[in-house]
C-alpha cells in the first residue's frame, strides 16, 4: 500500500499536476478577499458616470463577510477544476495498459482503489484547507473574521461535500473505462442532487445542502440545520469507496 | 507448469476460442503460435484472470486460476505485447515498485533491479521512461516480468514490433533465462521459434492444431527426402540417369525419397564414379510448411 500511495504522489508531482493545483487554489484563495476589497473600489469610479445617467451608487466598506461570501461563490468553480484535472486517475492506467502489470505481480486489487482514493482526498484537502488558510489570513489582515459567524463549521462542511465528489471519481472509475465518462458521472451525480435539492423537504439532507455555508455566516442558519447532511455525506463518502472496491475486483482490464 | 483443457470464450457473438487445450512442461521454451486474429492474446489473458473464461479449466503450477483476484499469478511474469510503464519514473524506479508492490524487502529489491538491469542491458540508463524506445520497453518488460523469480514467463510477441537487433536481443535474453523458468511465447514469426524454442503449439481457429516437443513434431513430419547436388549438369545427368526415381530439382541437383533410393548406394555410385559432391541433405521440413499444413492453407 505504501509503494501504491509513493506512486502517486510521484505520478501527481513529476507530471506537475500537484503544481497546477497548488498554483489554481492559491489564486482562488487570493481572489476572494481581493475581489472584496476592489468592487467598491470598482464601483466607485464607475460611479460618476452612472450619477450622470441618474443611477446613484452607494458603496459601503467591505467586510471578512464579502470575502467569504465570494469563497463560497467560487470554490464550486476550484472543486470543478480539481475533478477536471483527477478524473483520469484510473482510466489513464486502463487505457495505457501499466495496471495490469502491477496486477499481473499479485497487487491486489483493492489496495490500487484505496491508494487512489486516499490519494485524491489527500489532494483535495491540502488544496481546499490552502484556498482557506489564504482567505482567512488575508481577511484577518485587512478585517476582522469573527463577523463571519461559524465560518469554521461552514468550511468543514463544504470540504466534507468536496470530499464526497471526490470519492465519486474512484467509484464511476471502477464503473466506466474513460476518463470522460468518469466525469460524466460525477457531473449527473452532482446535478440529480441540485435537482432533488429543490424540493423543500429534500434539501436539508443532501450533500449539496453543504454547500450553503454564506447562510451560516450570515446567521441565517445555525450548524444543527446541517446535522443530517453531513452525517450523510460523509457516510455516503464512504459508501463510495466501499462499493468501488467489488466494483473494481470485477472489472474487465 | 501450465495446463488448459477445453478453454472456451466468446465476445459478443464471435467465438475465439473454442476447446482449446494446451500442456506446457516445466522449463521449457513454449512457442505459442497463431495467426493475427486466432485468439493467443485471449489465451494468455485468461491464465493471467484478467478475462473471464466462458468454459474450461487451467491450471498454473497445479493450482486453479480464478479471474479477478489471481492468486496464481504469484507463480507468473508477465510481458504485454505493447507494455507501458509509469513514464514518470526510470527503469530502476519502476522495478524497485515492482519490487516493493511484491513485498520484497528494500536490500533484496535493490539487489534484484540491479541484476535485471544487467541482464537486460539497461544498468547504464538514467532516463525517465517516457523517452524509451520500443526495443527499450520490451527488454524493461522482460527485466518486470522477471522480478519475482516466476516459474512462468508469458510473453504475448515480445519481438513482433522489433528491427532485427532487437529481436535478437530479446531472444537471447529469453534463452539465458531458461535455467531459471519456464517461457511461454506467443508468435507469428517462425524463425524465432525455430532459433530457441523446445516446445510449440499451433493454434488457429480457437483450437490447438498440433502441439509438443518441436524435435518431434518434425521427426513425425519428415518425410525423408534428400537433396542431392554436384557440380555439373553432366554429373547429375549421369546420377538420374542410373537412379531414375531421382528427380531433377535444377541443373545440378536431383530429389529423391529414401524409400525409392537408397542413399548408401547413391554414395557409392557417386565416390565411384568421382562424382563432386557439393550437398547432400535431408530436407528437414520448415515449420513455415507444417504451419500451413495444419491450418489448411
Amino acid at each position: 500500500m505504501k509503494a501504491c500511495i509513493k506512486k502517486e504522489l510521484t505520478e501527481q508531482l513529476r507530471t506537475g499536476r500537484l503544481t497546477i493545483l497548488g498554483i489554481l487554489f492559491t489564486l482562488f484563495g487570493i481572489m476572494n478577499p481581493a475581489v472584496a476589497k476592489l468592487t467598491p473600489w470598482i464601483l466607485s469610479t464607475m460611479a460618476d458616470s452612472m450619477a450622470e445617467s441618474g443611477m446613484s451608487i452607494t458603496v459601503s466598506d467591505p467586510t471578512a463577510l464579502d470575502s467569504w461570501t465570494q469563497f463560497f461563490k467560487n470554490i464550486p468553480m476550484a472543486l470543478i477544476a480539481f475533478v477536471l484535472i483527477e478524473c483520469a486517475i484510473f482510466t489513464r492506467e486502463y487505457q495505457s495498459g501499466t495496471l495490469i502489470l502491477s496486477l499481473t505481480k499479485g497487487l491486489k486489487r483493492y489496495k490500487v482503489v484505496v491508494s487512489k482514493a486516499l490519494m485524491l482526498a489527500m489532494l483535495w484537502s491540502a488544496c481546499y484547507w490552502l484556498c482557506y488558510g489564504i482567505t482567512y489570513m488575508y481577511n484577518a489582515y485587512y478585517w476582522d473574521n469573527s463577523v463571519a459567524k461559524d465560518i469554521e463549521f461552514a468550511a468543514l462542511s463544504w470540504w466534507i461535500f468536496g470530499l464526497f465528489v471526490t470519492d465519486l471519481i474512484p467509484l464511476f472509475s471502477a464503473m466506466v473505462s474513460s476518463g470522460a465518462a468518469v466525469l460524466g458521472g460525477v457531473g449527473a451525480v452532482v446535478f440529480a442532487m441540485t435537482i432533488a435539492s429543490t424540493a423543500p423537504k429534500a434539501a436539508k439532507y443532501l450533500p449539496t445542502h453543504l454547500m450553503d455555508g454564506t447562510s451560516l455566516i450570515y446567521r441565517k442558519s445555525v450548524p444543527c440545520d446541517f446535522e443530517e447532511a453531513f452525517i450523510i455525506t460523509a457516510a455516503a463518502s464512504i459508501v463510495c469507496i466501499i462499493l468501488a472496491v467489488p466494483v473494481f475486483n470485477r472489472k474487465q482490464l | 507448469m501450465l495446463k488448459i483443457t477445453d478453454l472456451h470464450k466468446r465476445f459478443g457473438d464471435k467465438e475465439v476460442l473454442k476447446g482449446l487445450d494446451l500442456y506446457v512442461p516445466e522449463h521449457s521454451i513454449f512457442g505459442f503460435i497463431g495467426k493475427n486474429g486466432a485468439g493467443k492474446t485471449t489465451t494468455m489473458k485468461t491464465v493471467l484472470g484478467l478475462i473471464r473464461a466462458n468454459a474450461g479449466d487451467i491450471t498454473v503450477a497445479g493450482e486453479s486460476v480464478v479471474y479477478g483476484q489471481t492468486a496464481t499469478n504469484r507463480f507468473i511474469g508477465y510481458l504485454p505485447d505493447v507494455p507501458e510503464f509509469y513514464p514518470f519514473m526510470n527503469a530502476r524506479e519502476y522495478l524497485l515498485f515492482c519490487g516493493e508492490i511484491t513485498g520484497m524487502e528494500k536490500k533484496e529489491r535493490e539487489k534484484r533491479a540491479d541484476e535485471l538491469l544487467e541482464l537486460v542491458g539497461l544498468s547504464g540508463e538514467r532516463h525517465r521512461v517516457k523517452g524509451f524506445s520500443r526495443g527499450m520497453k520490451q527488454r524493461l518488460g522482460i527485466a518486470q516480468a522477471l522480478f519475482n523469480r516466476p516459474r512462468l514467463l508469458i510473453c504475448d510477441e515480445p519481438t513482433s514490433a522489433l528491427d532485427p537487433v532487437g529481436r535478437k536481443e530479446i531472444l537471447d535474453i529469453l534463452l539465458a533465462v531458461r535455467n531459471q523458468t519456464t517461457v511461454l511465447f506467443s508468435t507469428h514469426i517462425l524463425s524465432d521459434v525455430e532459433r530457441i524454442c523446445t516446445d510449440i503449439a499451433f493454434i488457429d481457429g480457437g483450437k490447438t492444431r498440433m502441439s509438443g516437443k518441436l524435435a518431434d513434431i518434425r521427426n513425425s513430419y519428415r518425410r525423408d527426402e534428400y537433396v542431392f547436388e554436384t557440380e555439373t549438369a553432366q554429373a547429375a545427368g549421369k546420377i538420374a540417369a542410373a537412379f531414375c526415381a531421382a528427380a531433377r530439382a535444377g541443373d545440378t541437383s536431383l530429389t529423391f525419397s529414401e524409400k525409392d533410393i537408397n542413399v548408401y548406394a547413391l554414395m557409392r555410385f557417386a565416390a565411384d564414379n568421382e562424382i563432386p559432391v557439393v550437398k547432400l541433405e535431408r530436407i528437414e521440413p520448415t515449420l513455415e510448411s507444417l504451419f500451413m499444413e495444419v491450418t489448411g492453407e
